[in-house]
C-alpha cells in the first residue's frame, strides 16, 4: 500500500506549538521542584540548613546519584536495570567478606563483579532476547539470593579491617568522600558520553534502535557496555554503603531499585530511551535527596515515602515518555 | 476522461468529482467512478496513481475533500471501516486483517457477536454452525476452530472475503462491494484459479472491485476496468476485447517538462567494479541472478511489488539471508544477513521509512550527520565538539538543508530536509555502494530536484548506487542502468545513457 | 484451495471422539504444561522415594497452589492483554490491612464479619481499577504504571497498618478453607471454582473474546472495532478483584493481619504464570494454564522442601526457571527489537 500523504518543505503550524512545549523541559520543572521543595524545608525546619543536615545530604545524595547514573545507561538504551538491587546487596556482604580476606583487593573485585553480572544482563538481552525488565527481574532475583547466601544476616566488618573502610568514609580536605566519589563519577560518565564514540552510540541505540542496527552500529557491544557501566555504578554503590556503614546486609540494596529509576525519570530522562543525560540525573537525585532528607526530618513514615516516590514515577514517566515512539502503549 | 459505455441502470455505487489533497499533493483530481451490480470492476494504476486513496476513501478511513458518494441512490459519507462495512462496503487487504491468534469463527464475527449470546454467554455452536455455512459459501473446507495464523494466505483472504459478505448481510446492505487490493501477488496459479472461480461466483451476490498491477488477468477476469493516472480518472470501459497493450498505453506516460532528473549532469560510470553479485538467490524471494555495478554507475531497480527486487536490495544491505550465490563489494565478501558487516564493507541503506528507519528523530541534525563519522572527527583519541560542528555545518551547506540550527532536532524538519540529512550521514562516510529506497518519496519538487542534483554529484565523485523510485520516469531518468526484474527473475538488463534513454512503454512490456 | 485443517472429519466414527479429543487438548494449549507436570512429578517421587506421592504430601502441594493459582489467575488477565502486572504485592497488602481492620479483630471493636470477603475484593477492584485507567487514559506502559502502584499501595499499606501484627479471632472463613467435605481443602475447590469461571469469561463472552484480540493485535483490534481502553481496564479491575479475594484467604489462613501479607508474592505468581503458558507477549494462554503453573511450581517448590535444598538456592532456582520459561515462551516477532 503506498504512504499517500506528503509534506512540504514548511513547517505546519502544529510543529509551531510542539517547540514552545519543547523549550520548556522537564529538567526546568524538576529545578523549579528543587527550589520551591528546598525553601519550604528551609522554613519549616530550622535544622535543615545546618551544616550537618547539608552535609548529610549530600553524602547520602551522592550514593544515590551513582547509582542513578548506572541506572541512566540502562535506561537511555531503552531499557531498564531491575537488578541494581541485587548488585548493591551482593557487594555489600562480598565487600565486607573479601576485605577481611584479601584487603584492598577487594575493591577491584568487587568492581569486577559489578561489571560482570552486567555484562550477563547483557548477554541475556542479546542472545537469549528476552526484554531487560524481565531479564533484570529474575536475575536481580538471583542475585539477591545469592547475596542471601552469602550472608543471610547482617555482617559487621572485623575492627581490624576499619582501615579498609575508612578509606570510603570519612572526610577528605573537609569535604565527605562519598560527595567526592559521586564528583569523580559524575565527571567521568559525563565525559564518557560525550566524548567517546560508544556514549553517542548508546544515544541513537536507545533513540532508534532499528536506524542504529542499519547503520552498522554494534548494538550487541553497545547493550553490554551500557548494562556494565550500570552493574560497575552498582557494585561501586555497594562498596560505599558498605564503608559507611562498617558492615554488610543482604537487603540494603532492594530499596535502591526504585529510587535509582525514580532519579532518572523525575529529572527527565524519558524511559523509552535516547534522551537526557547526566545533568538530568543530578537534577533528579537532588530532588530526592532533598525530599527524603526533608521527609525524614519531618518525621514521615519510610514507607509513605516509598509511596511518594511510586506515585513520582508514574507521574515522571507520564510527562516524559515519547508516545510517537511506540503509538500502542503495553 | 472517456467512457464507452453508458448504460447506468444497476449502479450500486457512484463516485462523482472526488478531489482528495495532501499537503502539497493533490492525490485525486475531479475522479468520477461507478460501481455496478453484480460485476467485477478492476481498478487499475501505477503506485502512486491514486487507488490506495480511492480505496480508502470508499471505506470511509479518509473523507474527500470534495465530490459526492452515492449508494443505491442514496449519499453516504462513511467515516471510518465500521460505518462503512455497515453499508456494505468492505476491503480485504494485502496485510489482511485477521488477528493472528483468534480462530476463524472468531475472526468472521469480531465486535459483532451479539446474535449469538444466549443467556449472556456466546453459542459456541451457533457460531460455528455460521462459520461453516459462511465457509461453504467460499467452497472453502478447512478447520474453523484453528487460530488463523495457520492458514495459507490464499485461505486468509477468503475468511476476509467471508467476512465481508457476513457483516453487509447482517446489517441489511442489499448490494455488498467487496474490495481485493492485489489478491494475487500471494497466491500460486492453483489458488489463483480458485480465486477467480470464487468470484464468478461472489459476483451474483455482490460487486467485486479488483486492484491489480496484472493486466492479463485483470482482462480475462474483469467486466469492466478503470484507469488511474495521477490522480485523475484516464477511462472506465467494459474490458471485453481489451488487449493488454492497449491498456499499457493509459497507465504510463507522464508529461514532464525540462531536464527534470538532471540527465545533462549523468556521468558514464568508471570501470572499477564496486559490487559483483553471482548467481544469488533467495528461497522464496528471487531466482540466481547476477550482475555488477561500477563505480558512480547508478542503477536502476525496477519491477512491480513481489517480483523480488526489494528481498534483492535487502539482501545486498545485510538485512535479510539470501539462500545461494555470492556478493562481492571491493573484493570484500561481507558476512550474509548481517546489516553490520554489509556496512562495514561499504554499503550503505537510505531506507524508505525516513522516520522510523532512516534517523534518530529526537536527537540533533548535528548528532544524525555525524553518526557515521564519529570515530574521525576526534583529537586525542576524544570527540571534538568543534570538528563535530565544523563538519555538520559543512554537509547541511553542502546539501542545502534548511533547519533553524545544526542542533535542532531532526523531528521539527520537513521529509525533504530529513532526506537530505539521511544522505549526508551516508556521503560522509566511507559508503562505496549506496541502495537508495524511494528516494523521494514523500517529499515535494523543489526538494526532490536537490536529492537529484546530490545525487547527480556523489556519483559523479565515484559512488555506486542502486535505486527503487517511485515512477518508471525517475528511474529511466536517474539511471546509468536498469534492471529489470518480474515474477521473481531478472528479465532484462537496459542501457539508459542521457539521450537516448528506453521510454517507459518499453519497460512496461517487461515488467508486467 | 489446499484445506489448511488436518482431515479429521474424514475419519470414522468410533476414532472420532478419540481423535476430537486428543486435538481439543492439543489446542488447548496445556499439552507441554502437563507433560513438565508429571515429568516434575515424576522427578521428585524418584527424589523423596516416593514421600512426594503420598496423599498426605499430594494435599500438602494442592494447598500450596491454591491461592498462588488465585493470584496467577488475576495476572495472567493483564498478561494476556500484553501488559503486565506488578502491582499484586501492593494490592494484597492494602486489602490484608483493611481485613485487619475491619473484620473481628484484637485491635479494634470493628466486625463485618463475613463482610470482609467481598469488601476486600472490592478494594482490590478499586485498586486494578485506578491502575487500569492510568494506564489507558494517561497512555504510561504497564509495567511502570503497576510499577509505581504497587509502591504507591504498599506505602499506603505500612501507613495505615503502622507496623502492628493485627490477630483475628473469627476463624469462620479459616475453618472454612480448611475444611475438606470432599477430601480436599475448601480453599483447592475454591481455587478451582475461580479457574474455571475465569477461563468461562475468557472463553464464552464477548469481552473476554476480545482480551484475546488486543493481546493478538491491539492496533487491528482497535481498527476492527474493539473498545481497546475498556477491555484492558476491566482486565486490571478483575485482576484486582482476585487479589483483594486472596488478601482475605491469606491473612485468614494465618490467623493475623499485617502489611507484610503482599511481600514476595510478584515473583512466583508472574513464573507461575509464564510457566503455565501464557506468554508474556500476549494473547494466549488462559485461566487453566495459570492453575497449571501454580501446581508445577507448587510441586517443584515442595520438591525441594523435602530433598532439604538451601531455602535461598530455592529462591535462585525459581529466578532461574522464571528466565528459562520466558524465554521459551515468548514470541520474538512480535517484539522485534529486544529492549
Amino acid at each position: 500500500m503506498q504512504n499517500a500523504p506528503q509534506e512540504s518543505s514548511h513547517a505546519t503550524g502544529r510543529s509551531n506549538r510542539r517547540r514552545l512545549k519543547d523549550r520548556v523541559q522537564p529538567i526546568h520543572l524538576t529545578v523549579a521542584l528543587i527550589i520551591v521543595v528546598g525553601v519550604a524545608l528551609a522554613i519549616g525546619n530550622p535544622n535543615f540548613l545546618s551544616m550537618y543536615n547539608l552535609d548529610t545530604i549530600i553524602s547520602f545524595g551522592a550514593i544515590l546519584l551513582v547509582a542513578a547514573l548506572g541506572q541512566m545507561f540502562a535506561i537511555l538504551i531503552g531499557g531498564i536495570d531491575l537488578s541494581v538491587g541485587g548488585t548493591i546487596s551482593l557487594v555489600s556482604v562480598m565487600f565486607v567478606l573479601l576485605v577481611h580476606k584479601i584487603g584492598v583487593w577487594a575493591f577491584p573485585i568487587c568492581l569486577a563483579t559489578g561489571l560482570l553480572l552486567g555484562y550477563v544482563n547483557g548477554l541475556i538481552l542479546t542472545r537469549v532476547k528476552i526484554p531487560s525488565f524481565i531479564a533484570t527481574l529474575g536475575t536481580g532475583g538471583i542475585i539477591t539470593s545469592l547475596a542471601y547466601l552469602v550472608s543471610p544476616r547482617p555482617l559487621s566488618a572485623a575492627l581490624d579491617d576499619y582501615g579498609y573502610f575508612q578509606i570510603v568514609d570519612g572526610t577528605i580536605f573537609g569535604v565527605s568522600k562519598t560527595f567526592v566519589i559521586g564528583l569523580v563519577v559524575f565527571v567521568l560518565i559525563w565525559a564518557f558520553l560525550r566524548f567517546t564514540t560508544t556514549g553517542r552510540n548508546i544515544y541513537f541505540v536507545g533513540s532508534n534502535i532499528k536506524m542504529s542496527w542499519m547503520s552498522g552500529t554494534d548494538i550487541a557491544l553497545n547493550r553490554n557496555i551500557a548494562f556494565m557501566i550500570s552493574g560497575g555504578c552498582a557494585a561501586i554503590v555497594g562498596i560505599m554503603i558498605s564503608s559507611i556503614r562498617y558492615g554488610g546486609d543482604p537487603v540494603v540494596g532492594s530499596s535502591y531499585v526504585l529510587s535509582s529509576v525514580a532519579a532518572v525519570v523525575v529529572g527527565g530522562t524519558a524511559l523509552t530511551g535516547g534522551t537526557g543525560g547526566v545533568l538530568n540525573v543530578l537534577s533528579g537525585t537532588l530532588f530526592l535527596s532533598l525530599l527524603d532528607n526533608g521527609m525524614n526530618v519531618v518525621g514521615v513514615d519510610q514507607y509513605f515515602q516509598q509511596a511518594l516516590l511510586g506515585f513520582m514515577i508514574i507521574l515522571g514517566v507520564a510527562v516524559t515518555f515519547d508516545r510517537t515512539k511506540t503509538p500502542i502503549i503495553k | 476522461m472517456t467512457t464507452t459505455d453508458t448504460n447506468t441502470d444497476s449502479v450500486v455505487l457512484s463516485m462523482r468529482g472526488i478531489t482528495r489533497r495532501f499537503p502539497g499533493v493533490t492525490a485525486l483530481n475531479n475522479v468520477e467512478i461507478d460501481v455496478r451490480k453484480n460485476e467485477i470492476l478492476g481498478l487499475l494504476g501505477e503506485n502512486g496513481a491514486g487507488k490506495s486513496v480511492l480505496t480508502k476513501i470508499m471505506i470511509g478511513i479518509h473523507q474527500p475533500d470534495e465530490g459526492h458518494i452515492t449508494l443505491d441512490g442514496q449519499e453516504i459519507a462513511p467515516k471510518g471501516t465500521i460505518e462503512a462495512i455497515k453499508k456494505g462496503i468492505g476491503a480485504v487487504f494485502q496485510e489482511g486483517s485477521l488477528i493472528p491468534n483468534l480462530s476463524v469463527t472468531e475472526n468472521l464475527f469480531l465486535c459483532h457477536e451479539q446474535g449469538f449470546l444466549r443467556h449472556g454467554l456466546l453459542s459456541k455452536r451457533q457460531m460455528a454452525s455460521e462459520a461453516r455455512r459462511l465457509m461453504a459459501i467460499m467452497k472453502l473446507s478447512l478447520d474453523i476452530d484453528q487460530p488463523v495464523s495457520m492458514l495459507s494466505p490464499a485461505a486468509k483472504q477468503m475468511v476476509e472475503i467471508a467476512r465481508v459478505l457476513w457483516l453487509s448481510e447482517k446489517y441489511g446492505a442489499t448490494n455488498p462491494i467487496v474490495i481485493l487490493d492485489e489478491p494475487t501477488t500471494v497466491l500460486n496459479d492453483g489458488e489463483r484459479e480458485t480465486l477467480f472461480s470464487i468470484l464468478k461466483d461472489l459476483k451474483t451476490r455482490a460487486s467485486i472491485i479488483f486492484i491489480s498491477h496484472r493486466l492479463q488477468e485483470v482482462l480475462e477476469n474483469c467486466d469492466r476496468i478503470v484507469v488511474l493516472k495521477d490522480g485523475e480518472n484516464v477511462t472506465q470501459m467494459p474490458a471485453a476485447g481489451l488487449q493488454v497493450a492497449d491498456v499499457e498505453q493509459l497507465l504510463v506516460g507522464h508529461e514532464f517538462s525540462g531536464d527534470r532528473f538532471r540527465e545533462n549532469e549523468q556521468a558514464a560510470p568508471g570501470d572499477k567494479v564496486v559490487l559483483k553479485i553471482d548467481r544469488m538467490s533467495k528461497a522464496g524471494a528471487f531466482e540466481p541472478l547476477s550482475f555488477s555495478v561500477r563505480e558512480g554507475e547508478i542503477v536502476s531497480l525496477i519491477g512491480l511489488v513481489g517480483s523480488g527486487k526489494e528481498e534483492l536490495c535487502r539482501c545486498i544491505t545485510g538485512l535479510e539471508k539470501y539462500s545461494s550465490g555470492s556478493l562481492t563489494i571491493n573484493d570484500r565478501s561481507p558476512q550474509i544477513g548481517s546489516a553490520r558487516a554489509a556496512v562495514l564493507s561499504g554499503i550503505g541503506h537510505v531506507p524508505v521509512e525516513r522516520r522510523e528507519e532512516g534517523l534518530a528523530l529526537n536527537m540533533s541534525v548535528a548528532d544524525n550527520i555525524n553518526h557515521l563519522v564519529l570515530d574521525k572527527l576526534k583529537k586525542g583519541g576524544v570527540i571534538n565538539g568543534g570538528m563535530e560542528k565544523d563538519h555538520a555545518r559543512r554537509w547541511v551547506a553542502e546539501c542545502l538543508v534548511k533547519t533553524p540550527s545544526i542542533n535542532a532536532a531532526c523531528s521539527g524538519l520537513s521529509g525533504g530536509n530529513q532526506q537530505k540529512i539521511i544522505l549526508s550521514k551516508w556521503l560522509s562516510s566511507d559508503v562505496r555502494l549506496l541502495i537508495l529506497d524511494h528516494p523521494t518519496r514523500g517529499i515535494d519538487i523543489g526538494a526532490k530536484d536537490e536529492v537529484y542534483r546530490l545525487i547527480r554529484k556523489f556519483a559523479k565523485s565515484g559512488i555506486a548506487m542502486i535505486i527503487m523510485c517511485d515512477t518508471l520516469e525517475e528511474d529511466i531518468g536517474l539511471a546509468n542502468r536498469l534492471l529489470v526484474m518480474r515474477d521473481r527473475q531478472l528479465v532484462a538488463e537496459l542501457d539508459a545513457p542521457p539521450g537516448r534513454k528506453p521510454g517507459p512503454q518499453d519497460l512496461i512490456k517487461l515488467i508486467i | 484451495m489446499k484445506s489448511a485443517g488436518n482431515s479429521a472429519d474424514a475419519m470414522g466414527s468410533p476414532n472420532k471422539t478419540a481423535f476430537a479429543s486428543l486435538r481439543w487438548l492439543r489446542r488447548s494449549g496445556v499439552m507441554t504444561q502437563l507433560i513438565s507436570l508429571a515429568l516434575i512429578a515424576a522427578l521428585f517421587a524418584i527424589g523423596t522415594e516416593g514421600r512426594s506421592l503420598s496423599w498426605a504430601n499430594i494435599q500438602v502441594i494442592l494447598s500450596l497452589a491454591a491461592i498462588p493459582a488465585i493470584l496467577a489467575t488475576g495476572v495472567h488477565l493483564t498478561i494476556v492483554i500484553g501488559g503486565i502486572d506488578l502491582s499484586l504485592q501492593g494490592t494484597v497488602a492494602l486489602c490484608a490491612v483493611f481485613v485487619g481492620l475491619l473484620a473481628q479483630n484484637k485491635y479494634n471493636t470493628n466486625d463485618v464479619g463475613l463482610w470482609i470477603i467481598p469488601i476486600s475484593i472490592a478494594i482490590g477492584a478499586a485498586a486494578g481499577l485506578l491502575t487500569g485507567v492510568l494506564h489507558t487514559k494517561l497512555r504510561i506502559p504497564s509495567f511502570i504504571t503497576t510499577l509505581g502502584m504497587s509502591f504507591v499501595l504498599y506505602g499506603l499499606a505500612v501507613f495505615i497498618n503502622q507496623s502492628r501484627i493485627i490477630s483475628l479471632p473469627d476463624d469462620r472463613i479459616q475453618t472454612f478453607i480448611n475444611a475438606q467435605p470432599f477430601g480436599i481443602a475448601n480453599v483447592v475447590l475454591v481455587a478451582i471454582v475461580i479457574v474455571v469461571a475465569v477461563q468461562l469469561f475468557e472463553d464464552r463472552t464477548r469481552i473476554g473474546r476480545h482480551l484475546y484480540a488486543v493481546g493478538g493485535d491491539e492496533a487491528l483490534a482497535k481498527q476492527l472495532g474493539v473498545n481497546v481502553d475498556w477491555v484492558k481496564i476491566v482486565a486490571f479491575t478483575i485482576a484486582g478483584c482476585l487479589y483483594g479475594l486472596a488478601a482475605v484467604l491469606l491473612v485468614t489462613r494465618m490467623g493475623t493481619a499485617t502489611s507484610r501479607a503482599g511481600l514476595n508474592l510478584l515473583f512466583p505468581t508472574i513464573t507461575a504464570v509464564v510457566v503455565g503458558g501464557v506468554s508474556l507477549t500476549g494473547g494466549l494462554g488462559g485461566a487453566k494454564n495459570a492453575i497449571l503453573g501454580a501446581t508445577i511450581l507448587a510441586i517443584l517448590n515442595n520438591g525441594m522442601v523435602l530433598m532439604a535444598v538451601n531455602p535461598y538456592a530455592q529462591q535462585a532456582v525459581n529466578g532461574i526457571v522464571l528466565i528459562v520459561a520466558v524465554a521459551l515462551t515468548l514470541d520474538r516477532k512480535k517484539l522485534g527489537f529486544i529492549k
